[in-house]
């Protein structure tokens, strides 16, 4: 019983310290993947900007005219012929359909 | 029994116990008591370390997503000059590196200072140049730097922020409580090698970054825009240009160029006037277009029908003792053919019947003389006189755009009023606000000012707007294709040095909405102090079709034609 008490005894504080020493090997490898992690968002966000500047509208239109020789449509040359695309974002819903803030109507005629 | 230590000797060795005990009892108080508070400070130096944090600042981008302006992590470098052995040796290495005078490096390495910034916020590259030098005393940190992509897109909008991250100008001060990221300040442990040891909790100490705010701006027609006013400016030899583009039901700003343009990535070296967005802080006295206001005034009080006949004086008239002129000789005029032919002479005609205090009421009405509320800093009232500060031309003045003040933004919203069927609608830029999860904070909706005029009125504004585009002044504001309503204005200036309208500086304009039967867009072409020809039907008109041809075959709105060909097509 006395041994068994000891081992149970030795087993605890093995398994404690144990856990201690994970704890900071935890903690190590924890930071290192924050180190990681900070230098993937950064790389994300540099190519965030990369992306954003060469879909500029100015760059594209200055790469579509001055590389591939492309111009502008003229009068007339432009004409839709199926259903009219609709940008999302920009339909021209039905007036009653429009969604208005709360109402603050100072003028002379309330709507 | 063997005799013990004498007595004598046995006190010795108590007394030596004694003293060698009470040596380490005091140097125990003196290093837990009496030296407590500044070793355990020294402690904490070494194996602490404070850290403050800021969250990125809040990504700015267009109706579509598109990013307009973000955060990106880049070197700053410091020195710590207790630590270099030899400043000037530093100074001289680092000098092409960071581009910086010698002199200037050595200068603030000799400080007495434990920390000196070098150079904040510079490239990417010169930073890993730095790291493979290591010198000793010289350090990088990361940094977060506002970035815009696009450049002078959108500049007087976005406006741009300072080195330490605050708000300065356009949508970004507007915002900036929004856009700013979380600032805190924690304490990191350092192991005996300096690592830094992963904290409890530290995951809930990184600060959150600022809100998102997504615009109702769209990048394209901002750049068809600032494309054509630019193209406009430099061919007109013009002291700037102002175009706004709204989209009339919601009050929703689609596009707003000015120009000269600046780029926000580098404001150094410009001056406020470079910044400053004319489209709510300059005003000018409209000219004809405030012809547009006074109509429907008039309509609206029944003082005239579109119809009514006046006679245009043969183009000169006297009032208070001065001449108002027409730029031609006009005889007998129906209402519609006053404004679609500009008759100063009409319109003064109109506004006297109208009577000062219906046409200031209609002044005020429209919007004149008080902010638009637009979600942008730096807007003015523009200037409106109280009727008891008129003078005896006031009445006519007033009627044709003169003695009053207004900006591109006023006027713009007038005229969607009436294309919005006579209900002013709230002017906004930003229409949502996210938090850093993309979890919606904010939405803005559009926003109802208050009704102006009946939608008869506006209906009827609308055919004699398109009058004046089909048989009137702005003939060079046709869109092929779309019904176009609109109105020109060519205002004189103050000459400042005489105090008298000038005659040779001018201001062109161009101000009306398309299609005039279900307006997409509400568009005002404004060009400053045009060379050559100034009229606005000729420098501003053109620009307006230009830009609303573009814009309309951008959204994939149909022209007449098409529309023709559809039905035809479905009814055979």
């Amino acid at each position: 019983m006395k041994l068994l008490t000891v081992v149970a005894g030795v087993m605890l504080v093995f398994v404690f310290v144990w856990e201690r020493v994970d704890v900071v090997r935890l903690g190590y490898h924890i930071e290192r993947l924050k180190v990681q992690k900070v230098l993937l968002e950064r790389e994300r966000d540099q190519l965030q900007v990369k992306v954003s500047a060469l879909t500029a509208p100015e760059r594209i239109a200055k790469v579509a005219t001055e590389k591939f020789g492309l111009v502008p449509p003229l009068q007339g040359q432009v004409l839709m012929v199926h259903e009219p695309r609709e940008v999302p974002g920009i339909p021209l819903l039905p007036a009653e359909q429009v969604r208005l803030a709360q109402h603050v109507s100072t003028g002379r005629t309330e709507q | 029994m063997s005799p013990g230590p004498s007595r004598g000797r046995r006190y010795v060795m108590l007394l030596l116990l004694l003293c060698g005990f009470g040596i380490i009892l005091f140097r125990l108080a003196t290093l837990q008591v009496l030296q407590a508070a500044e070793l355990t400070a020294r402690a904490d130096r070494q194996h602490q370390k404070t850290v403050s944090f800021e969250g990125a600042r809040g990504v700015v981008s267009d109706r579509h997503g598109k990013v307009l302006a973000m955060n990106v992590e880049v070197p700053s470098v410091f020195g710590v000059p207790a630590s270099l052995e030899s400043p000037s040796a530093a100074a001289r290495t680092l000098s092409p590196v960071l581009n910086i005078r010698s002199a200037e490096l050595e200068r603030k390495l000799q400080q007495d200072k434990s920390f000196v910034w070098l150079a904040r916020k510079v490239e990417p590259e010169q930073g890993r140049r730095l790291e493979h030098l290591s010198m000793d005393g010289i350090g990088v940190v990361m940094e977060g730097r506002r970035f815009y992509p696009k450049g002078p897109l959108l500049a007087h909008v976005l406006g741009f922020s300072g080195m330490d991250g605050q708000g300065l100008e356009g949508l970004e001060r507007r915002y900036d409580s929004h856009l700013r990221g979380e600032k805190r300040v924690t304490v990191l442990q350092r192991d005996a090698l300096g690592r830094t040891v992963f904290p409890k909790g530290l995951a809930e100490q990184i600060p959150t970054p600022g809100h998102a705010l997504t615009l109702t701006v769209d990048e394209v027609i901002q750049y068809i825009a600032e494309k054509e006013l630019e193209e406009a400016v430099t061919h007109s030899r013009a002291r700037s240009g102002t175009i706004i583009v709204m989209e009339p039901r919601s009050g929703a700003i689609l596009a707003l160029a000015v120009s000269p343009r600046f780029d926000p990535n580098v404001v150094a070296a410009l001056t406020p006037d470079r910044w400053r967005n004319r489209a709510l802080t300059d005003t000018y006295e409209p000219g004809s277009t405030m012809k547009i206001v006074v109509a429907a005034a008039a309509l609206e009080e029944k003082v005239l029908t579109p119809d009514s006949l006046i006679f245009g004086e043969n183009g000169r008239m006297a009032i208070a003792n001065t001449i108002i002129h027409d730029h031609e000789k006009l005889g007998w005029m129906t209402f519609s053919e006053v404004i679609q032919k500009s008759s100063n002479i009409g319109t003064a005609k109109v506004g006297m019947a109208l009577g000062e205090q219906r046409l200031y009421r209609y002044l005020q009405a429209f919007g004149f003389g008080q902010r638009t509320e637009v979600d942008l800093p730096g807007e003015v009232s523009g200037l409106l006189k109280a009727p008891k500060d008129w003078g005896r031309r006031s009445l006519a003045s007033i009627s044709i755009g003169q003695e009053v003040g207004v900006t591109p933004l006023q006027m713009v919203s007038a005229v969607a009023t009436l294309a919005n069927g006579g209900v002013m609608m709230k002017p906004y830029v930003v229409s949502e606000v996210r938090d850093e999860k993309g979890r919606l904070l904010k939405e803005v909706l559009p926003q109802v000012k208050r009704r102006v005029v009946s939608p008869n009125t506006a209906k009827t504004m609308t055919t004699i707007l398109e009058g004046v585009v089909t048989n009137g002044t702005g003939a060079k504001g046709a869109i092929p294709g779309f019904r176009v309503a609109g109105k020109t204005g060519t205002a004189q200036k103050i000459d400042p040095q005489t105090g008298a309208y000038s005659s040779t500086q001018f201001v062109g304009s161009f101000v009306g909405y398309v299609p005039a039967e279900a307006p997409r867009l509400a568009m005002i072409v404004i060009v400053d102090e045009p060379q050559g020809e100034a009229w606005g039907g000729t420098v501003a008109a053109p620009v307006f079709r230009r830009v609303g041809e573009q814009v309309l075959n951008y959204l994939g709105v149909p022209t007449e034609d098409t529309v023709k060909i559809a039905l035809a097509m479905k009814d055979p």
